[in-house]
């Protein structure tokens, strides 16, 4: 072969090699399945929950799910059922096939297991006296009132409207009878139990009285945020403001609510 | 050495003497042109014409592998992207040559305007000009469909309802296209008969009568003010020029469409390689409502129109519209089929093209981030961003859920994070007071709906209280009247 020749098959045996690694070659990439066919943990979790929960877990709005403790301590089963079917009535939808939702139950599997293995630890319970996942009687308010004051006043006043002073005081109220009508009591008795790590709630074993809560005290003080639940919450108090609230509505209705 | 070139002579010989094309060919080839125009703005034509040969070549190649029917079609993209060495780069190829097709082909025609280049005696070249473009369109356009993706679902959704629209035939063309009333197993197959024989076919055709008429009628003279076409006179002044100061076509211009030829096809492969195949994005199922589908880049326009029109005005404008602009371009050379050439001259035609061009290219370019369609996963995929969940109350924080699950993430981004309809409101209680927040939420107004039905009092209440918050970092705005009656925070609590 001649000089030119063999640059010439040089340059096209290279190029031939290397056009497997050009740019443009498509890899296989998420929107080249069908959504039901993802099945990696990060891209489901990323798409379907982080909105509400965080990104990777953690700092959303809603209750935190890469907490070793809460894993551990609701358990797959639990929290395969939460996701499939959500919490009725309360902000927390459903995702199973059976409720409307729109992953495949091999999805939820997999959401649930992907969460067990990168945030969960086995055996942080080990050895613990934990509070039943499920509680086991309705629970007595007076009683709770009490618990409150020991295990949580310092921290959210001793009427459970806040105090100032900063982290880890709490401001706002957990009492308000709004906040009361979303969050459902298992996600009271959840945070109560497991706690809230990166906003320093603490879970059943930190609270301010030095020992760990008991199930039955955990169970009460449950009972008693659920007693100040009010028939009505979020409807306006005050003879003005009903008047303001009709204004505001009035003119929806009758537009046929538009 | 020698005697192998002599064998070549006498075979070329002995072709020649029976086919006799060697003389038109080098004839066509030197045919004379007048030295203006052996210039770089002469080379889309022939450029137009090498894409098309690419297409071809890579068409009849990814035919080989591509199952034009409604199960298998997407999944053989699928296998040449990832089963078939350089299969992907076929596709790239094909589907980046068409866009550059469209393109050329608009700037040859802008050109060939621009240039007077349609008045007498060309004027029929012209006419097969605007066949040819829209029979670009049309192979852009089934291109797109045989992707059989998702964006291509969208494609065919519109052209059929377009269609579907045109006063008493409009159902019988629709199912005269999709092969039945709605998009089924035949719809590919259809579309694949037209992409591959029918269009082609009269693609061809028309590309051979339009050059024949180019090479019979010459090409334009660089036009010049002042000098005008008359009927009368102009062939004679042509056959004049050309016979003063003409260059023939090869080597003297030739040489600029061949260099320019070369820098598209290698441009095409440079954003074949590097941005590879379009498509196909997901399968073509429309039970799946996680998506925006879009069209294809010479089509976005179209898209953006369809979005901004009021409906109202949508029928009329897809139906009239069109057959003007089309019978506009026909009729062009025979009302303005003399006088003025150059653009100086010619205020009017310049501005249509300055008008035309920017209103295309700002609808592409705004449909290319749709700031109308709502982002359909934000309500779940675009997360709180924790700033705005610092130091919050836990009423606030449930207000900052329940903006999620109503779903108003998907019109509403928090600072840039989530649908775009709406106004971003990572400040807006800088703009509204609570007051007005609720009446917003509850009445909706302008493209929002009225939430007062789908929401609870509770859930209302923690989502204005969330809003609220959301200063940007500034005060928020103050009911002046609030003031007066409430002077504590506990009040205001129990406002709502
Ligand atoms: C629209 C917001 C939203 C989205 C999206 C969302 N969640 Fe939730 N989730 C909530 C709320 C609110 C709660 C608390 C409900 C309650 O008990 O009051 C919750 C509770 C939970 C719980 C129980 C946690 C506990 O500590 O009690 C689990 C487990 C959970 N969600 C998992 C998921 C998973 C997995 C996804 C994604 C597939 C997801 N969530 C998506 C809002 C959401
Ligand atoms: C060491 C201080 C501390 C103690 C003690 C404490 N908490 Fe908390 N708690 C916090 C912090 C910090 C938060 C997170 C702030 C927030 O969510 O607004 C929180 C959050 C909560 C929330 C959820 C608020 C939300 O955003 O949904 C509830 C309910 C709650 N605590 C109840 C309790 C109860 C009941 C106890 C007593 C058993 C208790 N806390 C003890 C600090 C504390
Ligand atoms: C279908 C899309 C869509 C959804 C869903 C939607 N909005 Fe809107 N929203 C809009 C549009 C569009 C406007 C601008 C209205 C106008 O032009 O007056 C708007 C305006 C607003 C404004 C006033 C913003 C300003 O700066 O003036 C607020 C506040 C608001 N929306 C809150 C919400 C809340 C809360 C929800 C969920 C309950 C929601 N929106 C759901 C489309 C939407």
């Amino acid at each position: 072969m001649k000089t030119p020749a063999k640059i010439l098959a040089a340059v096209l045996l290279s190029a031939s090699v290397g056009c497997n690694h050009l740019p443009g070659k498509p890899g296989l990439r998420p929107e080249t399945q069908r959504p039901d066919q993802t099945h990696d943990f990060a891209t489901l979790y990323k798409t379907n929950c982080s909105a509400c929960h965080g990104d990777n877990g953690k700092n959303g709005p809603a209750l935190p799910l890469n907490n070793p403790v809460y894993l551990a301590w609701a358990g797959h089963d639990a929290i395969q059922g939460i996701v499939s079917n959500g919490v009725p009535h309360r902000l927390m939808p459903a995702f199973g096939p059976g409720a409307g939702g729109l992953l495949t139950a091999e999805q939820v599997e997999d959401i649930v297991n992907g969460m067990m293995k990168n945030w969960g630890k086995k055996d942080v319970l080990n050895g613990q006296n934990v509070p039943a996942y499920n509680p086991g009687s309705a629970g007595d308010p007076t009683q709770g009132q009490a618990v409150f004051q020991r295990n949580c006043a310092s921290c959210h006043g001793a009427d459970g409207k806040g105090v100032a002073g900063g982290p880890p005081h709490v401001t706002g109220s957990i009492v308000d009878p709004s906040y009361l009508a979303l969050i459902s009591s298992r996600g009271l008795r959840d945070i109560i139990v497991a706690g809230i790590p990166e906003q320093k709630m603490p879970d059943w074993r930190g609270d301010a009285s030095g020992k760990p809560m008991t199930d039955r005290e955990v169970t009460d003080v449950v009972a008693w945020l659920v007693s100040q639940r009010t028939p009505h919450p979020g409807t306006m108090v005050t003879p003005a403001d009903k008047r303001k609230n009709q204004a505001a509505i009035a003119p929806v209705q009758s537009r046929g609510g538009r | 050495m020698s005697g192998l070139k002599q064998k070549g002579i006498a075979i070329y010989r002995w072709l020649d003497s029976r086919l006799g094309l060697a003389g038109p060919v080098i004839e066509a080839a030197e045919h004379p042109i007048p030295k203006s125009s052996a210039s770089w703005w002469y080379v889309f034509g022939s450029a137009a014409t090498v894409i098309l040969m690419m297409q071809i070549v890579t068409g009849v190649l990814l035919a080989l592998v591509y199952t034009p029917t409604a199960r298998d079609a997407w999944n053989s993209l699928n296998f040449l992207n990832h089963g078939l060495t350089l299969g992907w780069f076929l596709r790239a190829l094909h589907g980046w040559g068409s866009d550059f097709m469209v393109a050329i082909v608009l700037i040859h025609m802008t050109q060939v305007f621009m240039f007077g280049a349609y008045k007498f005696p060309r004027e029929l070249t012209w006419i097969l000009g605007v066949f040819l473009l829209l029979m670009t369109f049309g192979m852009a356009f089934t291109g797109q469909v045989l992707r059989f993706d998702q964006d291509a679902y969208w494609g065919i959704g519109i052209g059929a309802s377009i269609m579907a629209r045109v006063p008493f035939v409009g159902s019988k063309l629709v199912h005269l296209l999709l092969g039945g009333p709605i998009i089924g197993a035949t719809t590919v197959s259809r579309f694949f008969a037209l992409h591959v024989f029918v269009i082609p076919g009269i693609l061809l055709a028309f590309v051979g009568l339009h050059v024949w008429m180019v090479l019979r009628l010459g090409i334009n003279e660089w036009p010049m003010p002042g000098r005008l076409v008359r009927r009368s006179t102009y062939i004679q002044e042509y056959e004049a020029e050309i016979h003063k100061d003409g260059v023939p076509f090869v080597p003297d211009a030739g040489w600029t469409d061949a260099m320019f030829a070369a820098a598209i096809i290698l441009a095409i492969m440079a954003c074949a390689a590097l941005f590879g195949p379009i498509g196909p994005t997901g399968p073509p199922d429309p039970t799946i409502i996680q998506t925006v589908p879009k069209p294809d880049v010479p089509f976005l326009w179209i898209y953006a129109l369809l979005a901004l029109l009021p409906p109202k005005l949508e029928t009329p404008i897809l139906l009239i519209v069109p057959v003007v602009v089309i019978c506009v371009m026909l009729a062009l050379p025979f009302f303005a089929g003399e006088g003025e050439k150059h653009w100086s001259r010619r205020p009017i035609a310049v501005l249509m093209v300055l008008v035309i061009a920017v209103s295309l290219g700002t609808l592409t370019v705004v449909s290319l981030n749709p700031p109308w369609s709502p982002e359909m996963t934000a309500w779940s995929a675009d997360p709180v961003q924790p700033r705005f969940l610092r130091g919050r109350t836990p009423l606030e924080r449930q207000g900052a859920i329940v903006f999620q699950e109503k779903q108003c993430r998907n019109c509403h981004a928090l600072a840039g994070l989530g649908g775009k309809r709406g106004p971003d409101l990572a400040s807006v209680a800088t703009r509204l007071t609570e007051d007005e927040l609720v009446r917003q939420v509850l009445q909706g107004g302008g493209n929002m709906p009225a939430y007062g039905s789908a929401l609870s009092p509770a859930q209302t209440t923690a989502l204005v209280a969330f809003l609220g918050t959301l200063n940007g970092n500034e005060r928020p705005a103050r009911d002046p009247s609030l003031e007066l009656t409430h002077s504590n925070a506990a009040q205001k609590q129990q406002k709502f």
